[in-house]
């Protein structure tokens, strides 16, 4: 009974939370009407940036089940590599998940270089496919860190908790990825505080205007490997901040447009998206580990080393599955950024022109299918984001 | 500590292109001191029967290329311009003491025996300029390569440092103190110079065998030593080819883990350093975590330089790892070789240094062979032991877990004993 009472608290408490991070300021039923994107968009753009996108939804969405086939397989056989190992019950298990996220990067790295060569014959990407391959496998290192890290974590617990090991894991990875999150500000590379007065005195009325003064702005230096625009908001507390590509301040975008994209970084801040995201997952972290116990059972348990082949498999089908759910998440926190940025900035007409330029120079598919959509899309379509902006200008003439 | 085999040395068995080592040790204080000068008139003799052994070599190759074998009087020449250069390095480079002769004849302290002409295969000969690169790469760790630099001035000509040229500036100081040379940095010379000559046997088509950097097939067998550090790579030359692939990634997480067990373990050796001072012994409890630390790292480079197989484990534990670091339990130290450590060992840090760089060498030579293969090379395999072996060595002497003076030479090693091995000189 004792049971059954804390599990409805839980199931209760979960339901809480995923109701408090799912609200945003976006007004609740906005109806926002589906344009035609020939009214903004070329129909020579739409046909590049339709086939442009194709081949790199096709490649990912190839991208995406081979890790699943490869770890089915590895869930299968993983465990002969265990004399690989002299390194213990932990550390064998921390050498077969090194591994298996070796064999996925490995079965990764044929469409990973499909679709440089596909950006590259575009023009949307400079960088070279030695430079791009050496990089992910030094990036690999990193990745493993963590791996070790959280499997050592995880075949700890199971070694002292056995069957309710994920209880315990559940929050302390969460946990963890609250230390990616906070730490992740730090990893990005050449940057450089915004220069140009202007922008800065711009940067500052907009984080008045948003709430969230101080939130330091930087310009990564990315002209030399991509010709895409982009900017992200990184870090928690004390470690957040804006990071523009310099993409985006190559004279190409006017101040008003660049002022545009800056608000609605300081948006994802005001709104702390990044720490809602990291709560996302911790609420998903429960269930999924659990299922990652239950799945392991057979093979002993997670305690054990053999069982974690398996588990690799089960938590990356997990990943795949949540996948739609969680590009949801993302998409209604960016629909709410940019909601932020209209109220902040009062600049439709510059808004729409971001979205429009987005398409030519990201070569992003305006409206693109559905599948692709549900799988990929982190923001709303611009066809979508152009629409809210119209709602929005409507909104406020009347 | 005692080296079990003659000082004259000629071992059979050893490739056609051979080391004949038959130098005692003494050296004349003043042609030590002015050896650089001394070499002048050799080297200069080198250059002008070089444009001859260029002519010869060129001729050579297409001669060998065309019959299978090297004509008797162009091998004659270029085998005798080949010992007669490594007289000159082992001159040069302290590994002998008497002037050498100008006409390359035998019986010199530091020579060179190769085996008459033999048949070749065409193949290696047509592309041997290309199969020689990868013991051009050892052979900079190891002896010592011409190299250029792009500076703001331009290209500069410079020149890498190899365990060879180090040693014998480290050696020269030995010379002129002791007037004698010390064993471990005499060995160390011959090794390069020995490697030298079997690289410039193997360029000038005089044979086909290829480069050996493997210690004991340059010098012979190998003094048996049991220091208080000592390491013994593992038997097992299999390796699993995925491991291999992925070998740098896989070893991020222990070289962070490493890193940060670092930092514990410098300030386990400030105190370390502080007790042994106070008592002339190394405390149990700070000996066993800068031990099993000082282990942790053995096991991690074996791993990372394709020394081991496994993946090693994350505690250091003694005995768990296919190549093992031996460390003696505490034992009376010099109190003032303690209290002058780190002064001491700067020496010795300057050759685990080129020890550094030649076992990174032999480890990315040995990562394409095991990765085709799936076997570790047994020759890279020792070369890379040894300069593993070093570095412990000196890690240990700067953690204070013992005062023998790090052994530069290549060694065989005995289980590590209580009582320190009789260093040869201060710099082993």
């Amino acid at each position: 009974m004792l049971a059954v009472l804390a599990a409805l608290l839980a199931v209760c408490a979960w339901a809480w939370c995923a109701h408090e991070q799912w609200s945003t300021i976006v007004p609740a039923g906005l109806q926002i009407p589906h344009v035609d994107v020939h009214r903004f968009f070329s129909a020579s753009l739409l046909r590049r940036s339709t086939s442009y996108e194709r081949f790199l939804d096709v490649d990912g969405l190839l991208e995406m089940l081979a890790p699943v086939a490869v770890l089915a397989v590895y869930a299968c056989r993983g465990q002969r590599l265990m004399r690989e190992s002299a390194a213990g019950r932990i550390g064998t298990g921390i050498l077969l998940a090194l591994l298996g996220f070796a064999l996925v990067w490995l079965s990764e790295v044929p469409f990973d270089l499909a679709a440089l060569w596909w950006e590259r014959r575009h023009h949307v990407v400079h960088e070279g496919y030695i430079a791009g391959l050496f990089g992910s496998f030094l990036g690999l290192g990193v990745s493993f860190v963590w791996i070790a890290l959280a499997v050592a974590l995880a075949m700890a617990l199971a070694g002292k908790m056995r069957r309710w090991w994920w209880v315990v894991a559940a929050p302390l990875f969460a946990a963890l990825a609250l230390l990616s999150a906070f730490l992740s500000p730090y990893l990005i590379t050449k940057t450089h505080p915004l220069r140009d007065p202007a922008l800065v005195a711009e940067a500052r009325t907009l984080e008045a205007r948003e709430g969230v003064s101080g939130t330091p702005v930087l310009v990564q230096n990315l002209g030399r490997r991509t010709t895409t625009v982009n900017a992200e908001t990184a870090g928690i507390g004390p470690s957040q901040r804006v990071v523009l590509w310099s993409t985006l301040l190559d004279g190409g975008f006017s101040r008003a447009e660049i002022g545009v994209v800056m608000s609605h970084e300081f948006g994802h801040v005001a709104r702390a998206h990044v720490l809602k995201q990291v709560g996302w997952l911790a609420l998903f972290l429960i269930p999924g580990m659990a299922l990652v116990a239950l799945a392991t059972r057979r093979r002993g348990g997670l305690g054990r080393p053999e069982a974690v082949p398996v588990a690799l498999f089960v938590f990356v089908v997990l990943e795949l599955v949540t996948l739609p759910f969680f590009t949801l998440v993302s998409r209604r926190y960016e629909t709410e950024a940019d909601w932020s940025s209209l109220q902040a900035t009062h600049e439709p007409a510059a808004t729409r022109q971001v979205f429009q330029r987005l398409a030519s120079t990201d070569l992003s598919d305006p409206d693109p299918p559905t599948w692709a959509y549900l799988l990929y899309a982190q923001t709303p379509t611009l066809a979508q984001r152009i629409a809210m902006t119209e709602v929005w200008e409507e909104r406020g003439s009347r | 500590m005692a080296a079990d085999i003659p000082v004259n040395t000629q071992l059979p068995g050893r490739g056609p292109v051979r080391l004949v080592l038959s130098d005692d040790l003494e050296r004349k204080r003043l042609t030590v001191g002015f050896r650089w000068l001394l070499v002048i008139p050799h080297f200069f003799w080198l250059g002008i029967w070089g444009i001859g052994a260029f002519v010869a070599a060129l001729a050579n190759w297409l001669a060998t290329l065309v019959t299978g074998r090297p004509p008797v009087a162009l091998h004659r020449f270029l085998a005798l311009y080949v010992k007669y250069a490594t007289q000159v390095y082992g001159y040069f480079l302290l590994g002998a003491g008497p002037y050498p002769p100008f006409d390359g004849r035998p019986g010199y302290p530091v020579d060179v025996e190769i085996d008459a002409p033999a048949v070749q295969s065409r193949l290696t000969v047509a592309f041997r300029i290309v199969l020689v690169l990868p013991a051009l790469l050892l052979a900079g760790a190891l002896f010592g390569l011409p190299s250029t630099n792009s500076g703001s001035s331009g290209q500069l000509f410079s020149f890498s440092l190899g365990v060879a040229h180090v040693a014998a500036f480290l050696g020269w100081f030995v010379c002129v103190v002791r007037a004698r040379m010390s064993r471990g940095l005499r060995d160390c010379v011959v090794w390069g110079v020995g490697f030298g000559a079997q690289l410039w046997a193997y360029l000038l088509v005089l044979t086909s065998a290829y480069p050996d950097p493997d210690p004991a097939v340059v010098l012979g067998e190998l003094p048996r030593r049991s220091d208080p550090v000592g390491f013994e790579a593992g038997e097992n030359l299999r390796r699993a080819r995925l491991t291999v692939l992925f070998r740098l990634p896989l070893a991020v997480p222990h070289l962070v883990w490493l890193a940060l067990w670092s930092v514990v373990a410098l300030f386990a050796a400030v105190a370390n350093w502080v007790a042994t001072l106070a008592q002339g012994r190394s405390p149990a409890p700070l000996h066993r975590f800068l031990s099993a630390y000082l282990r942790y790292q053995a096991h991690v480079y074996a791993f990372l330089l394709l020394i081991g197989n496994r993946f090693p484990g994350f505690a250091g534990g003694a005995g768990s790892y296919d190549a093992e670091a031996s460390i003696a339990p505490p034992h009376t130290q010099n109190r003032w070789s303690v209290a002058f450590r780190l002064l001491l060992v700067l020496p010795a840090w300057f050759l685990a240094s080129t020890f550094g760089s030649l076992a990174w060498m032999c480890a990315f030579l040995a990562w394409f062979a095991a990765l085709v293969t799936g076997r570790m090379p047994r020759r890279l395999l020792n070369a890379s032991a040894q300069a593993l072996r070093y570095t412990l060595q000196v890690s240990g002497y700067v953690l204070v877990l013992s005062d023998a003076y790090p052994y530069s030479g290549p060694s065989r090693q005995a289980a590590a004993t209580s009582a320190p091995a009789a260093a040869e000189s201060a710099f082993g």
